[in-house]
């Protein structure tokens, strides 16, 4: 983890209100994981007061150009600051951050992306890729103009659902996971379920994967403020037989969390 | 006069010896490693420890943090490993830091201050004890020991005899005179005082009418609340003769220097951390040029010389305030 200086390279808007913001990191920034996130300063002026948290969409180090993708909504004050921030302006940035997903040799991986989620499994499945690992991407939004990124799947099988029916499935995600499940006989040895969405998508597929012993990590998000495990701003809350008479931190032992021990009822 | 000379930043508060007025506040910086790779820790005064209590705390539930208008609301909850965690873990940590380290504690009672302060003063590496007597967010017992003079005296009476580290004792701003309760822990021991812990505050989410915070109230702190700071420190330092360390929205190396005009001896930077980690840093920098754009050679000079014209506002500042300050600070030096 350092502080840097980047650069912004692209700062598009792909849909209304979705953006897709390149950063040109320095030598010092170290290769991050998929699910590991950056803590932006979006400005200097005091407005907004702390930093945000952004996952990564993906690292692209090519002849030793490296540059880190975030893909994002405009969702409130700090979203809109960087919403405005044009090629060239230059950012600071803590990172990379926090632990990522951490498949497991030999099984399937099912990916299972709700919305704006999907940014760090796009970044998981190019890695997955690379490795020649199986792979299987599930991906609902609300309509066809959501579904950034579909054409970034390369490696592994793609299914899609939208809430409105305009593209693939017209349902949940969560529908294509538990067909998925049925039609390929896959078993708790065979395959895991690395998921990143709405923490109420999260709770339905940790539920799922608990009742049937599934291994299944998701990626969190809530408010942070120091982002280096300090100040105990963002405890993942733990089901009551998981409880250790401590909350983890979500920005040093997550985001990337055992989605089945979270008490999905108590985090906001 | 030789402006080329490095200005002497430093101060004392009995025998703590700062190698400069900046200090990171309690609750921001963990025990120091957290930001090691973030904070030069070798240019800053010290640290303040995350409050340690008795027994472990798991804090507060979420939400713990909501950004507010040029402030942050926390309800952390005093997060913690507890006294036997502070010795298996944190203790080689803070043997290891370059600079000076205040270790702050909360009780629940006075004997549980009493037993915290023996087991920070057996350690062996604070060189100083933080009193939280003001964390807002840990039910009622935290205010109640800031918010009554009486029993503010009673807990620093208890600890003073049981250690000859500089104790300090932190103070709540919710508090209609922050000034009494200062000379409550002065009058019984307390080297220094520091202040402001955060105000109580809430925010609520209209959308779905609910409060943000886990547990509805908060601390506020952050730039929005450095203003009120500031008047607080100032009715303290005119209060009491021993050194007064100020915090609360120190954002930036001139608000340092409010609260050194006012007549802090030291700061403590909090909040705005979290956007800058190099803020600490960058305030030294700052004092030090002020120093010496001042034609002065140490901070000093600073301290205590803010100037209210004649006829303006209360009538105890100026030189007469430096002076008793001053004379007040080397009396202190001598515990």
């Amino acid at each position: 983890m350092k502080q840097v200086a980047c650069t912004v390279v692209e700062n598009r808007e792909l849909t209304k209100g979705n953006f897709l913001l390149t950063l040109r990191v320095p030598r010092q920034f170290s290769k991050p994981e998929p699910g590991q996130f950056v803590h932006l300063r979006l400005s200097t002026d005091g407005e907004p007061l702390l930093r945000r948290p952004y996952s990564l969409e993906g690292y692209f180090d090519r002849r030793g150009i490296r540059a880190v993708r975030i893909y994002y909504s405009v969702v409130g004050r700090g979203s809109r600051i960087l919403s405005g921030h044009p090629k060239g302006r230059e950012l600071d940035l803590i990172g990379p951050l926090g632990v990522g997903f951490k498949p497991t040799r030999k099984k399937t991986a099912i990916l299972v992306a709700g919305g704006r989620g999907v940014a760090p499994l796009l970044f998981l499945s190019r890695r997955l890729t690379e490795k020649k690992r199986p792979y299987v991407f599930l991906f609902g939004a609300r309509s066809k103009s959501e579904l950034y990124g579909v054409r970034e799947v390369k490696g592994g099988r793609l299914h899609l659902a939208s809430d409105d029916g305009s593209v693939g499935y017209h349902g949940s995600v969560m529908d294509l996971l538990e067909r998925e499940w049925r039609e390929h006989a896959h078993t708790p040895e065979t395959a895991e379920i690395f998921t990143c969405g709405p923490h109420g998508l999260l709770h339905a597929i940790a539920d799922f994967a608990r009742e049937r012993g599934i291994r299944c990590q998701a990626s969190l998000e809530g408010p942070m403020a120091c982002a280096v495990g300090a100040c105990r701003g963002c405890p993942i809350p733990l089901r009551p037989e998981h409880d250790q008479g401590r909350y983890p931190a979500m920005c040093v032992e997550g985001p990337v969390y055992d989605a089945t021990v979270v008490d999905w009822e108590r985090l906001p | 006069m030789t402006p080329a000379t490095k200005p002497d930043l430093r101060v004392s508060i009995g025998t703590l010896e700062l190698r400069n007025p900046i200090l990171v506040a309690s609750g921001i910086i963990g025990f120091g490693k957290e930001y090691e790779q973030l904070v030069d820790l070798e240019r800053i005064g010290g640290i303040v420890t995350k409050t340690i209590t008795l027994r472990p705390r798991a804090g507060n539930p979420p939400p713990r943090v909501v950004e507010t208008t040029a402030g942050m609301l926390n309800s952390i909850g005093i997060e913690n490993p507890g006294l036997p965690g502070y010795f298996e873990h944190k203790v080689a940590i803070l043997r290891e830091l370059p600079c000076a380290r205040i270790v702050s504690v909360e009780g629940e009672d006075v004997g549980e201050f009493e037993e915290l302060v023996r087991g920070v003063d057996r350690s062996g590496v604070a060189d100083a004890i933080e009193v939280n007597i003001s964390c807002p967010n840990v039910g009622p017992h935290g205010l109640r020991y800031s918010t009554d003079a009486g029993m503010a005296r009673e807990v620093m009476t208890a600890i003073r005899p049981l250690t000859k580290l500089p104790l300090i004792a932190k103070l709540t701003p919710n508090v209609t005179r922050i000034a009494e309760i200062a000379v409550a822990c002065a009058d019984c021991g307390a080297d220094a005082v520091s202040l402001v812990n955060t105000y109580v505050g809430m925010a609520i989410d209209s959308r779905n009418r609910k409060p943000i915070l886990g547990t509805v109230l908060g601390g506020l702190s952050g730039p929005a609340i450095k203003p009120l700071a500031l008047a607080k420190a100032w009715e303290t330092v005119q209060a009491v003769d021993i050194p007064v360390v100020g915090m609360g929205g120190i954002s930036k190396p001139a608000d340092v220097l409010e609260f050194l005009l006012v007549g802090c001896i030291a700061v403590e930077i909090g909040t705005a951390m979290f956007a800058d980690p190099g803020l600490p840093e960058a305030c030294v920098t700052g004092i030090s040029d002020y120093v010496r754009a001042m034609g002065e050679h140490s901070v000093e000079a600073v301290i205590g010389a803010m100037e209210v014209p004649a006829g303006r506002g209360p009538i105890r500042a100026g030189k007469a305030r430096r002076d008793a300050a001053r004379a007040a600070r080397n009396k202190g030096g001598t515990r």
